[in-house]
């Protein structure tokens, strides 16, 4: 595909009718069709997304200068007419159309996107079923008969790292982290080394005083640096991170052997069900915290099995959390193959946060997925 | 006659003052051309280079996009308008001068903040916190991204700053900032730290070639004869 394609009678016409098949396999399950605007208000995918994704976002600004760009995304604009047209829960809304992205080379900046967004069901695991169901019936729809799937879990991580003994402050920095390889591996080594900076010298410091004494002692180190500005960040914010970190008692170091713990948990990869087995073994020192998300997952296999979905098909990767930061929990993947190998043809997964994010209720939860037309189209003529 | 190798130096400020010291000790003399208000001039003894003075950001931005064959700038505005030098700009000599860092730099009185990691923490914190994501004041829009990328940090946003990027902070306009500093002493006047891993780039004024611009060999020699008396080589 070029930079900058024009679409054929032949190619347009066969999108045409996939898109048709597929939405109409949305619409069958009760998914409503909505077609966002193409040009959206930057901000809410830069909130949302943040710079990776707008590193390959189109952004202009109108001549009154406010600043535009072109939807990277379909799930954004979609979730935000949901939570801002007060529209009913559960809502089950659906898209068709053409999606911007930067890219560097000369792929293609525009692609044609199908997706479903399921949002608002309380049941969870019902929720994983349905958008598995019907990210699957889309693709077979399309005319796909093979195809490879991932599936990982970003909940099953974070429910690792709480569970196991590692100090509160750096909790959030390991579930922010885990997909990021190397860097990761980076992380682990420096937490177990126990690196020290000015800012951890300083908690050090205040490590040993009573609760009482802490806050005063802290007070006192903001004082000393006088009318330096603070930004958006108000001096509660930076007093409560330091109590936090201060309460953890001695300086935080990282046991090896937690390390070592979690970075098996992550090399895991391959067949679904032996996988999740050994991550039962990796994990049985905290057993009873991992019961639940690998319960969660079994059954989402089983789900998939219903389906008539080859078990020996589908990979779980500890890892596997995509690099788009809403999602919060189940994530998966369709893979097929072109004329250059493996290609991804759909992607989805959970993101509880988004939707109250954008202002809806706390714990809107929200399941999606989107498939790529182009690449679609080129699998399925090739599995004819 | 054949069209001329370009040249582009600075037209103003100290780094133009540095420039024409740095030539003058090489002995290398420019003359202006009449009529052109002096932002045009020739080099005494080099036929076929034609030098055009330009603003700093001008010319890394016009040896990019192949729009002069040479240019003197700072290393800082050639990375920023091409991330990627591989292919597009070479840099052919340092000149030791013009020396300069690109820092990331918060309010000082963020103690809980003194490294990459920790700012990390920080923006995940305030994005929970404030439902926005804290703010990165700085005109090094690229180098920023690829900077923080680089250190995993996604919970931040770009606010484009013309000017006095160091004021961002107590103003209000951001939280952070990524700029250019020599001594230290501007961000500590208006109450900001550099973190410990947060040098960016250490910058200097560099001698650079642009490889997009359209080269003939008549163009090659007349640089090759002008690098020869500023102790340079073309790169192969």
């Amino acid at each position: 595909m070029p930079a900058f394609p024009t679409y054929g009678p032949e190619d347009i016409a066969a999108l045409d009718e996939q898109a048709a098949a597929m939405l109409a396999v949305f619409a069958a399950r009760g998914y409503t069709r909505h077609e966002p605007a193409m040009l959206q208000p930057a901000q809410i995918f830069v909130d949302r997304s943040g710079e990776e994704i707008r590193r390959r976002t189109f952004e202009l600004n109108d001549p009154s200068g406010r600043e535009l760009c072109l939807r990277p995304d379909l799930t954004i604009p979609t979730c935000k007419w949901q939570v801002e047209s007060g529209a009913p829960y559960p809502a089950r809304l659906c898209y068709h159309g053409l999606a911007f992205r930067h890219r560097s080379g000369d792929g293609p900046t525009q692609f044609y996107q199908a997706g479903a967004e399921l949002l608002g069901v309380e049941d969870s695991a019902a929720g994983d079923v349905e958008m598995m169901t019907v990210a699957v019936g889309a693709l077979r729809a399309a005319g796909l008969k093979d195809f490879e799937v991932k599936i990982g879990d970003l909940a099953l991580f974070a429910t690792l790292v709480d569970a196991l003994d590692v100090p509160a402050q750096w909790r959030g920095r390991l579930k922010r982290h885990f997909w990021r390889s190397g860097y990761f591996e980076t992380l682990l080594t420096r937490m177990v080394v126990g690196a020290a900076s000015d800012a951890e010298r300083a908690i050090d410091a205040l490590h040993g005083l009573e609760p009482a004494e802490l806050r005063p002692a802290i007070e006192a180190l903001l004082d000393k640096e006088g009318d330096a500005p603070l930004g958006m960040r108000t001096r509660e914010e930076i007093i409560e991170r330091l109590t936090i970190q201060a309460s953890d008692g001695a300086a935080p170091k990282l046991d090896a052997k937690v390390a070592e713990t979690i970075k098996n948990v992550l090399d895991v990869s391959g067949p679904a069900p032996a996988a999740l087995e050994q991550i039962r073994i990796l994990t049985k020192s905290v057993a009873a915290s991992m019961a639940k998300p690998l319960a969660a997952m079994e059954a989402r296999l089983a789900a998939l099995a219903d389906l008539g979905v080859d078990p020996k098909s589908v990979r779980f990767v500890a890892h596997f959390g995509r690099n788009l930061e809403y999602y919060t929990g189940f994530v998966f993947e369709f893979w097929s193959r072109d004329e250059s190998g493996p290609v991804e043809i759909a992607g989805g997964g959970r993101y509880d946060t988004l939707l109250e994010s954008l202002g809806a209720p706390r714990g809107t939860t929200a399941i999606g997925c989107a498939i790529r037309s182009e690449r679609l189209l080129a699998a399925a003529r090739r599995g004819k | 006659m054949s069209e001329p190798l370009t040249l582009a130096i600075p037209s103003k400020g100290r780094l133009k003052e540095q420039v024409d010291a740095h030539f003058a000790a090489a002995g290398v003399a420019l003359k202006q051309t009449a009529g052109a208000r002096g932002y045009r001039a020739t080099v005494e003894g080099l036929d076929g280079i034609d030098v055009m003075l330009l603003s700093s950001s001008e010319i890394a931005s016009a040896l990019v996009g192949g729009d002069v064959h040479l240019g003197v700038t700072g290393e800082d505005l050639i990375r920023e308008n091409a991330p990627e030098l591989d292919g597009r700009v070479a840099l052919v000599k340092p000149l030791g001068f013009g020396f300069a860092d690109v820092v990331v730099a918060v309010p000082r009185s963020w103690i809980d903040v003194s490294t990459m990691a920790d700012l990390d923490d920080a923006c995940a914190a305030f994005a929970q916190r404030h439902r926005r994501r804290l703010r990165v004041a700085t005109k090094y829009t690229q180098l920023t991204r690829r900077f923080f990328a680089h250190a995993g940090i996604s919970d931040y946003r770009i606010v484009g700053s013309a000017g006095a990027t160091e004021g961002a902070p107590t103003a209000g306009t951001a939280e952070a900032i990524v700029d250019i500093t020599t001594t230290g002493s501007t961000l500590k006047a208006n109450g900001l730290k550099i973190l410990e891993d947060g040098v960016i780039l250490k910058s200097q004024a560099q001698l650079a070639m642009s490889l997009t611009a359209d080269w003939t060999e008549t163009m090659r020699a007349s640089s090759a004869a002008f690098l020869k008396r500023l102790g340079a080589r073309l790169p192969a």
